[in-house]
């Protein structure tokens, strides 16, 4: 498989947020803002990359029976070091997103392509894996985002993209408007996909 | 620690701020184990029973070992793996010594390590700089409102197989609407603590 | 039994070079997030007690038995007490809300600064703007303050965020709490040490 397609892979066809639905408990929690999907998102990218590079370069000298906690302890480094890093330039952005920097952790995605794709693949084909996941999931993760900012509070990355008429809708940026936006996106993918396969 | 205490961290961890409905943790197996309401019940109660145990052994951890050796740093590597084992154990000891229990709970064991709602609240529990007692009682809390979400949403789910809903929403677009519903609806309890 | 022993073996050492990386990473960022902290403690401190050149952290003894409290300082210029700053971290509707109250020596207070939080953007965030900071500036504080939801008709009334009250009334907490604690604790306390000087 050529390069270009593993990133391909990563943002339409096995986009991990639209299409595998992994490591919801981010994509819903943190998605209030775009800006807050942005650090999301690149926190997980960063932590993604950074666990498929060691665990390729270490998967002949893991032996299979301890791989899961092994993997674990390797991506908990990794999530460890970017909250020390967001919290000594980012204090902001740290706060926001909180308790789910270190959940990231626990993130089914980054697990899931240590198993299938780290684990068995180059160390430079598991870094570009890593880099299309990690966009894929970004991507959604902004769109997610603005999506909610854009109808909560009016704005897109805090600037101001509505008319002085306009009334935000501010459980948008609560919980119920988090499950209702990712909802509707997703029915919206479904409905777009329909209709691809019609026309073919 | 008084009565009143213990009353207000369980209406807190049940249903204002719910861990599934308004904290957003256990998503996964929230939208994953509830198409029927016997194996989303199933699932509560493993979640129960895991995250008691959970909020007492990482509380120790965290107070016995970390902070005497001043390696507060690594909190998340220490509490995942304090995790990790602690589900592995409970599932070697249900499996020898209660084969019913382990056929009735046994399958959600494994989902649990990567259940974000059992890392989230151990550290939420020192976040919230809660004494031992209290951890349990938050754990115990946010497990009984973890299930309670997670009934309620498979009870609905069962019943809408019987409705005609339009094809780009059906499996998890409309399950997602009727979690916003559900939601919407556990935002009225804001205030009350 | 030697596989097992084989595999511990290669677990502890991962596990030893996970430690010592995060080790020498937490050694690098701390002395930077403590940096920062510091600079922006001392930013804060300068906009809130303008005329003070110097300032000094009031014991946490003082208010250890006070819920909110986190930090408290004098200002002084010359070696006389011109204002203080009393640093609180009530609970909002996503979790503590970190602000600064400034205060002259008479306890009229100077402002407020908010610093990190987790409430609601677009709703709750609003406690960021400067049409409800200021309702904070040039305070008497004699009288706790009061939320309300209508315009303000009374001294001690701060008008609400319509669709914030709860992230509204934690700034409003914290502000009052910082007031009782400057009333009761440390003017009493500064002007009995005034006396015996």
């Amino acid at each position: 498989m050529k390069l270009k397609e593993l990133v391909y892979k990563g943002i339409v066809t096995e986009n991990p947020v639209f299409i595998q639905l992994l490591g919801m408990c981010p994509v819903l929690a943190v998605t209030n803002t775009a800006e807050n999907a942005l650090g999301m998102g690149a926190a997980t990218a960063a932590v993604l990359i950074g666990s498929n590079f060691v665990i390729s370069l270490l998967r002949k000298f893991i032996p299979s029976k301890i791989r899961i906690p092994a993997f674990v302890v390797v991506i908990a480094t990794f999530v460890t070091i970017v909250g020390m890093v967001m919290k000594a330039y980012l204090p902001a952005l740290d706060a926001a997103l909180g308790l789910f920097i270190p959940l990231i952790v626990v993130n089914c995605l980054i697990l899931a392509r240590a198993e299938a794709f780290a684990s068995k693949n180059s160390v430079l084909k598991s870094v570009v894996d890593g880099v299309g996941m990690g966009l894929g999931f970004t991507i959604a993760l902004v769109v997610l985002g603005a999506v909610r900012e854009l109808l909560g509070a009016g704005t897109i990355f805090g600037a101001t993209m509505t008319w002085s008429s306009f009334e935000p809708a501010g459980v948008m940026g609560l919980p119920p408007g988090a499950f209702l936006a990712l909802g509707m996106l997703l029915a919206l993918y479904n409905k777009i996909a329909s209709m691809k396969l019609k026309k073919q | 620690m008084s009565a009143s205490s213990i009353f207000i961290i369980l209406v807190s961890s049940i249903l204002v701020n719910n861990f599934v409905l308004s904290r957003f943790l256990g998503i996964c197996p929230f939208l994953g184990v509830s198409k029927q309401v016997e194996t989303a019940f199933g699932m509560g109660m493993a979640v129960t029973f895991v995250m008691a145990l959970a909020s007492l052994m990482t509380y120790m951890v965290q107070h016995f070992i970390l902070i005497p050796l001043e390696l507060e740093y690594l909190q998340t590597i220490a509490f995942i793996l304090v995790i990790a084992s602690l589900v592995q154990l409970v599932e070697m000891i249900i499996q020898k010594s209660s084969p019913t229990l382990y056929s009735s709970l046994g399958v959600f064991l494994p989902l649990i390590t990567t259940n974000c709602a059992v890392l989230g609240l151990a550290i939420l529990n020192i976040q919230m700089e809660l004494t031992m007692i209290e951890a349990l009682i938050h754990g115990i809390g946010a497990a009984v409102g973890f299930t309670l979400a997670i009934v309620l949403f498979a009870a609905i789910r069962e019943k809408l197989e019987y409705y005609n809903v339009p094809e780009p929403f059906k499996g998890f677009p409309i399950a997602l609407i009727i979690a916003s519903f559900m939601s919407l609806a556990f935002l009225g309890f804001t205030g009350l603590v | 039994m030697r596989e097992v022993i084989k595999l511990g073996l290669i677990l502890l050492l991962i596990t030893s070079v996970a430690a010592v990386v995060l080790g020498i990473t937490n050694d690098a960022t701390s002395v930077i997030i403590e940096q920062r902290e510091q600079e922006e403690k001392a930013q804060a401190l300068k906009v809130l007690i303008p005329n003070a050149d110097e300032f000094i952290q009031i014991e946490e003894t003082l208010f250890a038995d006070r819920q909110d409290i986190v930090e408290a300082y004098e200002g002084l210029k010359d070696g006389v007490v011109v204002g203080y700053a009393v640093k609180v971290n009530p609970s909002g509707y996503g979790g503590d809300v970190n602000i600064i109250v400034g205060f002259t020596n008479e306890g009229i207070t100077t402002g407020i600064i908010i610093g990190t939080h987790t409430e609601t953007p677009g709703l709750g965030s609003k406690i960021e703007d400067e049409v409800f900071v200021n309702q904070f500036t040039d305070r008497m504080t004699d009288n706790a303050l009061v939320s309300v939801k209508r315009s303000v008709e009374q001294d001690n009334e701060v008008q609400a965020i319509s669709g914030a009250t709860v992230s509204s009334d934690a700034v409003i907490n914290g502000v009052n709490a910082a007031i009782s604690f400057l009333r009761e604790v440390i003017m009493n306390h500064s002007s009995g040490c005034s006396c015996c000087g």
